[in-house]
């Protein structure tokens, strides 16, 4: 029994130090720029690069977009899936499951290929256009989190009952959906939400093929040509994703207080 | 003209028939309860009403109005579900409000009412929990609340009250049946529940293999069933194979008992094989009983289960069970012993499936 706990200690303290000792390793590197001491000269650097703020805001909004646009498609998909169209649930899962097995590259080429500015949709016609094609491959990357997370805080509440429920007291598919569903599935909204925030963030290929100006395509060129950034950059990343993690975690403990039922 | 018709409904997902030609006519502020086993077709007929499920065929009308055509949401119904489908994102008032708010009622309008239906159930104090932070009773009581505030014309109840504990359903079931003579409402009970069916309904339906086997009040149910199924799922009931002796007479015999039935047993021929059904409660031991019949058996078993003692007697290949009320002199039969049970012979049904 001792001998099982200290090797379960053992490979945690193995994985731990595998995770942390680069992670630590980065940051203190992200710290030398000031020959000699410790500074924060490389953070610096980085917030008052204005590359940096168009980037990371362009990203951001790109994050936001694709959160609305992804949701809009998803929890509708999800909802009539679970109501109505059970039997539908394996294609679904297949589709949204695509994006893990294709790589970003082959969907990005697809793209170029299907929408380019010769072609009967020319999205890469324009910036307008290539911010939209942009937004929707964003979505199709982020599918498999976000449909999972969605289908998961659906399967937490009686969807039928609930829907039937609203409209035997009169209400419409919009107030349904937005009143009485939305609200409930707010937790795998949210964390959905979380996660794609993080995969657009850090998103390169796409956004590198497509030319558009993300925070993905500015980290590798940092990457490339200064030395301390590039670690700075790299522990900002690393700490957008935990606050995305950590507000996972918070949102699915609210979500804990889900109602009693029979 | 009755107030909700069903007029030879029938309903088939795929090749299986659930429902069929089911009639039906229920008058204004009637409590007519749809009892039977799972799968029978009762909670179908209900969501039919409802407007969940389309008739395959057949007409569904309300107050003289055809309610085929008409969605869910344009019914006018109340139901409340087993599942109690609170809104767990609302608290009590939400709740309730919710079908106010949908037909655009004011505020001050959606207030009282919500208000005059916490009272009603006597959770007014309670109007700021969320279905989480009350009990199972307490959410089906808002349910109910829910359903009656925008005042619709017909209630219905799917198996309201099975998700809760024995004492919580029977204090339940009669405040809904109080609610629903205070406001009366018509009101359709799916249950599976026979003591619940039997207890709070103007009529009961039974219901078997979709369709309405027998629509009659509580005691024509129970005491005068008019089908095997109806007199085997409804209450506890023997069955007596039963020899005819003289058609003419009414006389068949139970092992060496004669009885002389008061139901005429019809086409039957001297010798011809008869299925007669006697309730376990309609018997007593007692010498001085009232009781125009006997049947004289031997005690196979007697066993003491709290306010009856209950009693097995074995008359002419059957077993016979009959129970009588315990007091704290009475003595259990024993096994082996003979004895005699008397009763009137208008107990005896006869079983005609």
């Amino acid at each position: 029994m001792k001998a099982h706990k200290i090797f379960a200690w053992l490979a945690i303290a193995i994985g731990a130090i595998y995770f942390f000792v680069p992670l630590i390793g980065t940051f203190e590197f992200s710290l030398r720029m000031r020959r000699g001491v410790y500074s924060f000269d490389a953070y610096q650097s980085v917030f008052t690069d204005a590359q940096f703020r168009a980037t990371f805001g362009f990203s951001m909004l790109m994050a936001m977009v694709t959160i609305v646009v992804g949701m809009l498609l998803i929890v509708p998909t999800a909802y009539w899936v679970r109501l109505r169209l059970p039997q539908m649930r394996p294609v679904v899962e297949f589709i949204t499951l695509l994006p893990l097995v294709i790589p970003a590259i082959v969907i990005v080429f697809g793209y170029l290929r299907l929408y380019n500015s010769s072609s009967w949709i020319p999205f890469t016609g324009s910036t307008q256009g290539t911010n939209i094609l942009l937004t929707f491959s964003y979505v199709t990357l982020a599918l498999p989190y976000m449909y999972r997370s969605v289908d998961t805080a659906m399967r937490t509440i009686d969807v039928r009952t609930l829907t039937e429920a609203a409209e035997i007291l009169g209400a419409k598919w919009p107030t349904i959906m937005f009143r009485c569903i939305f609200p409930n599935v707010m937790s795998g909204v949210l964390s959905g939400a979380f996660i794609t925030f993080a995969i657009v963030m850090g998103e390169f290929t796409m956004a590198a093929l497509l030319n558009r100006p993300a925070f993905g395509p500015y980290l590798q060129l940092v990457g490339a040509n200064k030395a301390y950034e590039p670690s700075a950059l790299a522990v900002i990343a690393f700490a957008i994703t935990w606050l995305s993690m950590g507000l996972i975690q918070l949102v699915s403990r609210f979500s804990k207080l889900t109602p009693s039922r029979p | 003209m009755s107030f909700l018709v069903l007029d030879s409904i029938k309903k088939s997902f795929g090749q299986t028939q659930v429902v069929k030609d089911f009639n039906m006519s229920i008058e204004k502020g009637e409590f007519v309860s749809f009892l039977g086993p799972s799968g029978c077709g009762k909670t179908t007929v209900l969501r039919m009403i409802a407007g969940f499920e389309s008739p395959s065929d057949g007409a569904i009308s309300i107050n003289g109005k055809n309610q085929n055509t008409l969605k869910t949401n344009q019914r006018n119904i109340g139901m409340v579900f087993q599942a109690y489908a609170l809104f767990p994102n609302m608290n009590v008032f939400d709740n309730v409000a919710f079908g106010l708010k949908v037909a655009g009622k004011s505020k001050t309008e959606i207030e009282t009412r919500v208000k005059e239906m916490l009272k009603l159930i006597s959770l007014d104090h309670l109007a700021d929990r969320y279905p989480y932070q009350m009990s199972g009773g307490q959410q089906q009581r808002v349910a109910l609340a829910r359903a009656l505030a925008p005042k619709p014309q017909v209630l219905l109840l799917d198996e309201p009250l099975s998700a809760l504990d024995a004492k919580i359903r029977v204090s339940l079931r009669e405040e809904i049946r109080e609610i629903q003579r205070q406001l009366g409402i018509t009101t359709v009970f799916v249950t599976h529940d026979q003591e619940e069916a039997l207890s709070i309904s103007d009529r009961v339906v039974v219901m078997n293999a979709g369709r309405a086997d027998q629509i009659g009040t509580p005691s024509e149910i129970y005491n005068r069933p008019t089908t095997r199924f109806v007199a085997s799922f409804v209450g506890t009931l023997n069955i007596i194979e039963a020899t005819v002796i003289d058609p003419a007479a009414n006389t068949v015999k139970v092992g060496e008992n004669t009885i002389r039935l008061r139901e005429s047993i019809g086409a039957l021929k001297g010798g011809d094989k008869l299925s007669i059904a006697l309730r376990p409660e309609a018997g007593s031991l007692l010498e001085n009983a009232k009781g125009d019949t006997s049947l004289t058996g031997q005690v196979i078993s007697s066993h003491f289960l709290g306010s009856v003692i209950r009693t097995k007697l074995e008359v002419g290949g059957n077993q016979i069970s009959f129970d009588m009320f315990n007091s704290p002199d009475a003595v259990l039969p024993q096994s082996g012993e003979t004895l005699t049970l008397r009763f009137n012979a208008h107990d005896f049904l006869i079983i005609r499936d």
